[in-house]
Order: structure tokens, then sequence, then C-alpha cells
């Protein structure tokens, strides 16, 4: 497969984009598709192509926050429909630097809020299992381009699980890497202290690729560095299988799937999964996160507070959708954010500002930053435990649309596996784990910072017990003959 | 009694290359929209990445103002929509600004005070919005450009301090290298906090004030916000906590109308950009930021170089004066004469020509060789400004200048001896007179050598020479025609005459050397209580030309007592510095002697007679002989005493500056930074003329109307010597029977109150209640000298320079 992905740019652009459209028409998980665009920019960096060959000629999808040259930036916003990308983000750069071409941008939650990808103000996109279900968010047009065989890679994002829960919900893999080892130069910001650029693949090598051209310190964002393993993982190493890691088993830590609050379907996986990887020789051991019932509550009082001033720069006075007549600046300003924003998004600018007012910052923000300390501690104290934590990604499958099978609120609550890792900055991957009644269930490793070499070696472990299934339909790559 | 609060919150625009967290240009006056990109433009995605030079600006700032540097400063997040703001929060610096707890010194009036600095903060800065007709245009050039805010505490009490605050902070920058200080440009802005409050209440309702674009409407935008909360605390009423506007065109303060007073910025700790934590290499490359601060280097201008406050001030006031200044020093210029050619020629030079030092093609090497042609007598004063205007046009060095333009004088004594010889000879008449004792021949004698040298004789060599040869010494002695030279009348009552021979009655004076020839000249005859501005400048315009043509060795000044102290202050703040002496005396009783007689001699001659001694002997500059008695020019103060029967004068110093004669110790004179050509008697006297229509002394004295001076002011007064008492007293009680209506009128209008004493005190406005008000309502404290010496030298303060704070610069300077 990994051979017609190198070279379908090469051989028969015409008819792989011919092929992505047929599919893409059914699914929606494009907003901008255009395979020739960037075709034969020469790598840039000899030495990184060269390291990962694996990477040359792929084509690959980028969820539309993320900027890349030449294409839209529209972040699935009316403000944001009509806005050209002036520059690529730096993850992009460098995997244009390694010889994979961007061929789109994918449809996500407008500015990466939701669960869905349905809050999009420019498409729909629908899950390549069963179009009745969604297809998870927010990096949704991403994970569905990748399980629908479009692009054998995409970028996403994710701030409280936006690559993984997709992931999760389409049957491929999901990498959310540790805070600040890839750069977010060229992300869109929702919440600058929990995004983080990620990949979804169905090839955990190409994933590994991507993950290692991607990371690293970036002169374009002071947060970011290079991954620095740290002295009690520094056995860690790409490509080991973790079989023998360090010289005896490696330590799972799960969680009491009866504290969980899973769908039937979710809970049985996870038992099987556990089943799984003590068959293949990994101790398991119970571990409680006691912050867990937090997560929920300090995700969204953190992420919207930095949201409401990340998506204040959105006002139609330099760019962006802004209304025939105003009478004057204050005018224009807030008709271009009332007609330029979603719902959601104006949900979460009113809740942000909110939790910042002076005076309650101390009941609201302040306190949410020192619960994210607590739970970081708590991570911390588990590893020293444990070298993985295993738990579902999502507490359920993928829903229906429309609000029936899960309420906006209850879909908030169910990012606690997921936004965990975002509030801590560790690494977290999802892989697909089984397809009860028709639908994947995704499962979720957390390992601590810089650990995400562990984590691609533990999912290759599970791999050899469960090979991924791909969509019904979908089972060949786009265009192949 | 009132207290007022005043704090500032100082914005300097950094003189980086480069914006704060982008790499666009940070430059002003270009094309709009020039000089942006995504990140400064706040375009989706983008992020900032910290100038670190801005970083090392900042806490070299933070540094001079004595702060406490923080090792971890931290951004965060201002947030407020504004159309200028692109990202619609500025990022700024909160909870962990760079630096805190400092304090700058300042000094206003004699005054010192400490200001604590709260902190200071870097910050980015916003675009520009414009509005036209119906359109609002928007220029981001300056969005993002590094923004340094230093806030004080309410520690200032009057708008003048703040004002002295900012002249020495601005200089302060630019000495830096950190900012130009131009608050017209605004690379430096100020917002200011006034409350005002019962004396012992602690600090009022706060009010902001924005809209300050200078140093000068910052303060009077503080004293009207001042009087406008005390007055209304006066009618019972509560000052309202806002935010005001200065109008610089109506001189008040409005409110703003807006809601912005009711601002949450909701600030939080910015997660795109790291704490910045301070490294033991970024510190040292603070250290290396650090320079000597203006007020340093001024102090030590005074103390190495033996400069004038005002000599210093005016040198220091721009880095690149001071350092051409000490640059000429080091190539063996003396400071005195750099110092005063700065000061004076070169500016006007400057000025006129648009140019700066720095870029001008003066040089210090070429400044040093035209004062050392000049110290060497190669040229002389006039010569040595057309070679310093040359210098300007033709770009050559000033040797070359004098040798292309044959202006170099004769200084050698064997070449200009022999001019002398061939006068001497081709003149015996002449020769034969001033032998006999006639001293006017040396004139047409020296003009003779002058003629046949075709000017180019170096004056003072050739006084010396020709008096030598003719073995003389020339005084010249001015007279007025008071009581020195007077008579009295049939009717008992002394009237002004003309001065009597001297020569005759000298006659049998021993004490007097032989080769003295004295000169006399009437300038006027009058009684000195009767002297007007024309007889002061036929004075000046006589002394300074004698001084320039070097026609005597020195010169006597036959004065009247009643006015000698004003006279002699007065022509020391012109000649203190001559090269000859110029020696006043008086006497306050004629010559009644019979000529010849034995009878004791006259006062009038005892007092001439000891002044010429003087003046042939004594240093240059200007002195008084009283009664065999040498006195100091200024301070000096008349007395009557009773003597038995008969009624005699003395003459006594107040607070005894320079009471031990060392002129050292004396307030340095004014002129030649005058700007009156004082050889122009026609242009001293209008200058004088007009100097004495905007002055007048005042003596407080109880129930005092302060309306009186009102009408005095409506009249054309802008300056008032006021005699207080003691240390600088006076009623400012809320009556009209005390100062205060005068003072605040003065202030609202510009006038100046220079304050002296009635008792033999020093004014410095210490100790006492009523004192700190009249400090506060902008009096300005002389310290030793006496209301006479104030005076004449608020009237060559005045040549000086016509813009009153400048004047008032010049008073304060002693
Ligand atoms: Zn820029």
């Amino acid at each position: 497969m990994l051979t017609f992905w190198k070279n379908v740019l090469e051989n028969s652009p015409d008819a792989y984009e011919k092929a992505v459209r047929a599919r893409d028409a059914r699914i929606g998980s494009f907003l901008e598709f255009n395979p020739t665009r960037h075709l034969g920019n020469a790598p840039g960096e000899v030495a990184s192509a060269e390291k990962h060959a694996v990477l040359a000629g792929l084509p690959f999808g980028v969820k539309d926050n993320i900027a890349v040259d030449g294409f839209r930036l529209s972040c699935g916003s009316r403000i944001l429909e009509n806005f050209n990308s002036p520059y690529h983000a730096t993850a992009v750069q460098r995997l244009i630097d390694a010889g994979a071409v961007p061929v789109g941008k994918t449809n996500l939650d407008e500015f990466g809020m939701g669960s869905s990808t349905d809050n999009s103000a420019l498409g729909s996109t629908t899950n390549p299992w069963n179009e009745d279900y969604v297809v998870g968010g927010s990096s949704g047009g991403s994970a569905a381009a990748v399980a629908a065989g479009l692009v054998p890679f995409a970028l996403g994002s994710d701030t409280g699980g936006s690559v993984r829960q997709p992931a999760s919900f389409c049957g491929v893999y999901g990498l959310k890497p540790t805070y600040g080892t890839v750069s977010r130069f060229g992300l869109v910001a929702y919440a600058s202290s929990l995004d983080v650029i990620g990949a979804i693949s169905t090839d955990l090598d190409v994933l590994q690729a991507v993950y290692e051209v991607i990371s690293g310190a970036d002169p374009f964002d002071q947060t970011s560095m290079d991954p620095v393993p740290s002295a009690s993982h520094d056995a860690d190493a790409a490509g080991v299988a973790s079989l023998g890691y360090r010289g005896k088993s490696p330590c799972l830590g799960v969680l009491k799937p009866e504290q969980l609050e899973l769908s039937a379907e979710v809970a049985e996986t996870y038992q099987t999964c556990l089943e799984g990887f003590r068959s293949l020789g990994y101790e398991v051991k119970e571990v409680s996160l006691s912050m867990l019932e937090y997560v929920a509550p300090v995700y969204y009082t953190i992420a919207t507070a930095e949201a409401s001033a990340n998506l204040a720069r959105y006002n139609g006075v330099r760019y962006g959708l802004r209304p025939d007549y105003a009478e004057n600046p204050e005018e224009l300003v807030r008709l271009s954010r009332d007609q330029g924003f979603g719902a959601e998004v104006k949900l979460r600018i009113l809740l942000g500002t909110y939790v910042l007012r002076s005076g309650f910052q101390d009941q609201y923000y302040l306190r949410a930053q020192k619960i994210r300390t607590a739970i970081r501690t708590d991570f911390e104290a588990s590893f020293g435990e444990v070298d993985m934590i295993l738990t579902p990604t999502f507490p359920r499958q993928a829903f229906r649309h429309g609000g029936e099978d899960m309420s906006p609120f209850e879909q908030k609550q169910a990012d606690k596996f997921t936004a965990s890792a975002n509030l801590a900055g560790i690494p977290a991957l999802s892989f697909p784990a089984g397809v009860p009644k028709g639908l994947p269930v995704g499962m979720q490793l957390l390992a601590p910072a810089f650990g995400e070499p562990r984590l691609l070696a533990a999912a290759r472990d599970y791999a050899t017990l469960y090979k991924p299934e791909l969509a019904p339909g979908y089972e060949r790559p786009a265009g192949e003959q | 009694m009132y207290q007022s609060f005043i704090g500032l919150e100082i914005h300097i625009q950094l003189a980086t290359q480069t914006k704060i967290f982008c790499g666009c240009k940070a430059a002003f006056g270009d094309e709009p929209n020039s000089n942006i990109c995504p990140v400064c433009m706040g375009y989706p995605g983008v992020l900032p990445v910290l100038n670190q030079e801005a970083m090392r600006m900042a806490y070299v700032v933070a540094r001079t103002l004595n702060c406490t540097l923080s090792p971890r400063s931290v951004f965060e997040r201002k947030n407020y929509f504004y159309p200028d703001l692109p990202k619609n929060y500025q990022i700024s610096q909160y909870e962990h600004p760079l630096g805190r707890d400092g304090f700058v010194d300042i000094e206003f009036h004699k005054k010192k005070r400490r200001v604590r600095i709260h902190e200071v903060h870097l910050e980015e800065d916003a675009g520009k919005m414009i509005h036209a007709g119906d359109m609002s245009l928007l220029d981001y050039n300056r969005a993002g450009t590094p923004l340094l805010e230093i806030v004080t505490e309410p520690d200032l009490e009057v708008g003048e301090e703040a004002e002295v605050l900012l002249q020495q902070f601005r200089r302060m920058v630019r000495y830096l290298g950190v900012c130009d200080g131009n608050m017209e440009e605004g690379s430096m802005r100020c917002d200011a906090n006034v409350s005002v409050n019962l004396s012992g209440g602690g600090l009022g309702n706060k009010v902001e004030i924005k809209n300050l674009n200078s140093s000068r409407f910052v303060r009077k935008a503080l004293n009207f916000e001042i009087s406008r909360q005390k007055d209304i605390l006066e009618r019972g009423g509560t000052v309202v906590q806002e935010t005001r506007l200065w109008n610089e065109n109506r001189d008040v303060s409005e409110p703003m109308r807006t809601k912005e007073s009711a601002h949450d910025y909701r600030y939080f700790p910015e997660p795109d950009l790291p704490p910045f934590i301070t490294d033991d290499a970024f510190l040292l490359e603070v250290e290396k930021g650090l320079v000597e601060l203006p007020a340093a280097r001024r102090t030590r201008f005074i103390d190495e170089y033996g400069l004038s406050e005002l000599q210093a001030e005016f040198l220091i006031d721009e880095r690149s004066t001071a350092e051409f200044f000490e640059h000429t020093i080091a190539l063996g210029a003396d400071p005195q004469s750099a110092a005063s050619w700065l000061a004076s020629d070169v500016k006007k030079l400057l000025n006129r020509r648009g140019e700066s030092i720095e870029s001008s093609v003066l040089n210090p090497e070429r400044f040093a060789e035209l004062l050392r042609l000049l110290d060497e007598g190669r040229i002389h004063g006039k010569i040595a400004k057309q070679v310093l205007e040359e210098v300007f046009v033709s770009d050559a060095s000033p040797a070359a200048i004098i040798k292309a333009k044959g202006w170099e004088q004769i200084t050698d004594p064997a070449e200009l001896s022999e001019y002398i010889d061939a006068v001497l000879k081709a003149n015996p008449n002449a020769v034969e007179q001033v032998r006999a004792g006639d001293a006017k021949p040396v004139g047409f004698l020296v003009g003779q050598v002058m003629k046949a040298t075709s000017g180019r004789a170096e004056p003072q060599l050739l006084q010396e020479l020709i008096s030598s040869r003719l073995a003389v010494k020339v005084i010249h002695v001015l007279s007025f025609g008071g009581a020195i030279s007077g008579v009295r009348r049939e009717d008992g009552l002394i009237g002004p005459g003309e001065l009597f021979d001297l020569r005759t009655e000298f006659a049998g004076d021993t004490g007097l050397p032989a080769e003295l020839r004295l000169e006399e000249i009437q300038l006027g005859a009058f009684l000195s209580e009767e002297i007007a501005p024309a007889d002061w400048a036929v004075l000046i315009s006589e002394i300074a030309r004698r001084i320039e043509d070097s026609e005597a060795a020195g010169i006597v000044v036959a004065h009247g007592t009643d006015t000698l102290s004003y006279t002699a202050s007065l022509l020391y703040w012109f000649f203190g510095k001559a090269r000859i002496p110029i020696v006043l005396t008086a006497s306050s009783v004629p010559n009644d002697s019979e000529r010849g007689s034995a009878k004791p001699r006259s006062e009038a001659v005892a007092n001439i007679s000891a002044a010429v001694k003087r003046a042939a002997s004594g240093a240059p500059g200007v002195g008084v002989v009283y009664g065999a008695q040498e006195f100091a020019p200024l301070n000096l103060k008349f007395e009557r005493v009773e003597e038995g029967a008969a009624r005699a004068g003395v003459f006594r110093t107040w607070n005894e500056i320079g009471g031990d004669s060392n002129p050292a110790h004396l307030p340095a004179p004014i002129y030649p930074a005058a700007g009156v050509e004082p050889t122009d008697r026609k242009a001293v006297q209008t200058a004088l003329e007009n100097a004495m229509s905007r002055c007048f002394i005042v003596k407080a004295f109880p129930g005092m109307r302060g309306d009186h001076l009102i009408t005095l002011m409506k009249n054309g007064v802008r300056y008032f010597v006021l005699e207080l008492y003691d240390t600088g007293t006076a009623s400012v009680r809320e009556t009209p029977y005390s100062l205060r209506a005068a003072l605040q009128y003065g202030a609202a209008n510009g006038v100046s109150f220079f304050c002296t004493s009635q008792q033999e005190a020093m004014v410095d406005f210490a100790d006492y209640v009523t004192s700190h008000e009249l400090w506060r309502e902008g009096a300005i404290p002389m310290g030793r000298l006496t209301t006479e010496s104030a005076f004449t030298r608020l009237i060559v303060a005045q040549l000086g320079s016509e813009d009153e704070l400048e004047v008032q610069r010049i008073m304060e300077d002693q």
C-alpha cells in the first residue's frame, strides 16, 4: 500500500484527484483539495529527507487550522472562510522538506471547538463506517480522510482530544505528542497552553516518521523544544519492541472499568485490550487517577479562558469576514464577530471571558490552574509505578449526527480521558482496538513527557494481536487500480 | 491646607532595530503599513518571538532607575478591544514585571525629592487609528514596537516637579541610547494621576490625566488639575474618580467621554512566551549598557573642570555635546573657554546651520586647535569667531584657514617691537607728553602701531610692550559725577559735579606707583540715586570697549554709595571674568578739601586713591574698594552709622559670599553667555530698558495685598524679586491681604518670583509651612543672594534670553 502512496502523485495525479473527489463527495473530509499545488516542491533538507525516506512523495491532508501557504486557513469558520494563508506552519514546512506533499485542507469543528466536526460552518463530514454517525472531532476531516483511504496520513491538532477521539471513531491511529515538542507556529490557536499538532494514520511507521519529522525546537515558537528523554525512560528507543523493554516486562496502568462510565461496547473492548496486553507479557497494574473527575471542568475553564483571548483578533478589521457597511469601527467589530462566529465558539468565548473577570479569577481560572498542577502531579506519581497508562479514548463509540445520542454537555464531560493528557502536557496515542457492532473503538495509551517511542512500540505490540480493520468499501487507497 | 499627590506613567519606545515579537523594522515615518508581517498583524497561527535586545534595554533602564531586577519576568495578556490593537490583547507584564521598587532623585527650586519607582515593565505598542471624514484609517507600523512603561509612586507634589522628572528622564534614556525621548512624536509618552486631600488625610480620589504631549503640558495639566480638585474640596464636594484628557488648545482638562474607565483587562499569563529568566551572561550585558548619567556627569564637570552649574548643565544636556567637550579637553583645551565657546558661538552656528555637533565638520581636534591658537594669542577673539565660521564653510582646520586668509596676529614681541620703535621715533612729542605724566597720548601711539601693522598686532601684547617701553601703567577712571566728584552747593546740599583733577590731588601721594598714568573720563554728572538704564549702558559699553581694545591696564569706576551694590553686582555679572581689574569705589561726601592745602584728605580722594592702587596691582575681575577695605562685588549693603558728630557710611557684605575675596567662590558671571554685544551702547541700553520694564522689586510686609501685584503683572511685569522674611516666609493665607492671589495669578501666567530675604538670611524655603506653600506656588528661592544682586542678575539674565524658563534656569544656577 505504501508503495502505491509514494508514487501516486507522480504516476497518476489526475486519477487520484478524481477518485478522492468521488469518495469525498460522500464523506466530506476535505474543505479544499488540490493534489498538485505543492507538487514538485523539491525536498528542502536532504538529510531529513533521507532519514525519513518513508515520507517521500506521500500526499497528506492538513486540518484547516494549520497554515499551508497557497491554501485557505478557514478554521471551519465563516469569519475566515476566504482567508488565504501567506505562510507554512513549521510542521508543514518540515514535512514538505522531507518530501511529503500537502494535498488539501480537512474539515474541523470551528476553531477546533467540538467533538463531532458538526460544528464546522463550512462543510459536513460523516463517518466512513456509517454515514449516520459523526466522525468525531475536532480533527474529524483528517481522521475521515485517512480512514477513507484518501491520504496515508493527515495532520490534526489536539487541544483536549481532537486528534485521538476522531481517530478512535474512525478506527485509525492518532498521536498527540508531548506539549512543546511540535512547533505550534502556524497552528491557529484555540488554547495555547494545551494545543499541540498531532498526526493520524493507518500505518505506525508513517506515524512515527511524521512525529520524528515535525518534532523539535523551532525558533518561531519559543515554547517549543527538542524531545528530551528523561533518565526514567532513556531506554526508550524508536523501533525497539517493548517486550524486553528495560530488561523486564513493561508495566501498564489500568483504571477500574466500573468507575469509568463506559458504554457496554467500550467497556468490553477495554477488557479485551488489557487481557491482550497481558497475553503479550505486559504486567497490568491498577492505578487510581483521583483527579480524573476534575479534568473536564478544569479543561474547559482553561481552554475557554485562553480561547477568549486567542479569538479576539478576528474582528474583520485586517482580514476575514466584515459587513458591507458599519457606522464606526466598534460596530464593524461587533457585526463581524456576530456574523462570523458560530454558536459553540460564541459560547466558549463568553465562558472564557466570564472565568477571567477580575474578582472571579481566584474562583475559576486560578483555581483551575492549581488543579491542573495537581493533575500533573497525579500522573507523575502514577508514572513512578507504571510505564504507561491504558484508558479508553472516549467512553463510547461514534454517536449519530444531531444531539439525540449525546448532548453537547455530555460530549464535553466525555473528554476527560483525552483532555487529561493535554492538561498534563504528556503524550498519548489512540489505537484501534475493535469494531463492535460495526463501529470502531479506540484505546488510549498515555506516557510520561517525551515517551512517544514507548507509545508507538506498545501500539506495534498490540497490532500483532489485533490488525486494525479499514472501513468497508475503503479497503484500498483512493485511485489504486 | 491641602496636600497633592502626583504619580506618573511614562512610556518610552525602545530604539531597537526590530519590533518586540517579530522581525519587522521598528521605524517611524515610513509609508503606512510598510513595516508589518503576519506576526505583528495578528494573523491566525502566528506566535511571538521575544526580541532579546528589547529585553536588554528594558533591564538597563530598570537598573538605572535603581530597581530590583526580576530574575524571572513574565509576560501576560492584557485584553481589550481596539481596532489599532491587532490581536485585541496586548502582550504586557502584570504580576511579575522586570523591575520593581526603584527610585529617582529630582530637584525643583532647591527642594530635593526621591521619587519611588513602583515598577518597570515591557509591552508591545499598538498601531495608530486616524479618523478622516467618515473613514477610519489604520497604520500598523507602530504595532508591536517595544514599549517600556515606568510607573512612579504618587510622590510628586506639583506639576513643575513632574516636568523636571520628565526632562531628567528624557535625558537619561537618551544617554542610555534606548530612546530618543521625543514627546511630540510620541516616542516618549506620559499619563499622570493626581489626587488632592486635606493635609494628613492621605491620598484622595485619584484622577487620571491623559494626552500629555510635552513636559510643559504635563506641568500645566497637573497644576490645573490640582487647583480644580482643591476648588471642589473647598466647596465641600467630592472629586470623581475618572480619566480626563488635557485639552492643550483650551488649557483645561475634560472628562473622557467613554466607558473605557470600566475596563476589565482580564490579565492572564501569556502561554505563547515562556517566563524570561536572567542568566549571568545577560546580566553582564545589562551592566555593560550602563553609562555615566547626566546628573553624575554634571557634578563631575563642576568638580573636575571648575565649570558653573549653568555651563555644566548645557554641556551634559546631550551626551554627544558632553563627549565632544571631554574629547576637546583631552586634547589640551582649557575647560572654561571650551565650555563658553560651545555654549555661545558654536551653539549659535549649529542652530543657524541646523546641524548637530556630532554630524558637523567641527570635530574636537579642530575645535581644540582653534582654542589653542586663541590661547597662544595667534588670533584674537573677533578673528576666532570668523575662523570658527570659516571651518564650517570650508571644512578646513583653523590653522590652515588663518594661513590662507592672513589672519594671524603678530605675537612675536621682537617683531612687534620693531613697529613700536618706528612709531615712537616718529612721534617724539607724544612720547614726551607721556613721560611728563599725561596718559592720553598712549592711546594715540597704540593706534599708530595698529595702523602700521594693518591691525595685526596682538592688542594686549602691544599695550604691555608700549607701557613697558614708556614705563607707564594706564588706569582709566570713569566717573558718573556722583558725590565722589560732587560739590556742596551754597544751600548746603550736595550736588553732582565734575571729577576733580586727580593728578593734582595725588601730587603728594607717595603710595602711588611712579609709572601710573591716569585718564579721567566723565560719563555723566548726576548723583548715583539718579542712575538710569541709559547710564548703565554707557558704563557697560565703555568698559567693554576698553577691555577689548586693551586701552588700559585697569579701570576705576567712581560711583555714588546709594546704588553701588546694584552697579557693582551688575558689572560683576558682566565682567566678572575680565582679564583686567575693574574697581568700583564711592564716596558719600564730596571732595571738600582745598586744593593743595594741608588739610586731611577727603573721603573721596582717599577712596579713589585706594581704588587706583588696587586697579594698578590687583587681581583681574570686578572688585569694590571703600574706606581702605576691599569687598567682593556681590551682596553689598550700604549702611549709615553715627560716628560722633559726623555721619559716615560703611559697606558690609551679607551672607559672606566670597567673604574671603576668592572669586572662585562667587556665583559665576553670566556674560559672555549674554546675547547682547556689550560694546554696542545702544543695543545694551535697549536691552536694559526692556529688561527693566519687565521686572520689579517687592518687599513683603504684613497686610500686603496680592492683587496690587496682579495689577503690575497686567502692566507687563514678568519677574519679581520678592524680598521675604527670614529664610523665605510670607503670608499665603486665603485672604486678599496675602501673596496667595499674586502667586497663583503669576503661576498661571508664567510670571516668576525670585525670593530674597529682608534679613541677612539664606532663602531656601526650609522649615516653615508658609515657605513650603510658597515653593508649591512656584516661587524660586535665591539662596544667599541679596535683593540687589538678585535683581541685577535678573537684568543680565534677560539680556541672555527672552525665554522665561531659560531666565529661571540662569537665576537658579548659582
Ligand atoms: Zn511584524
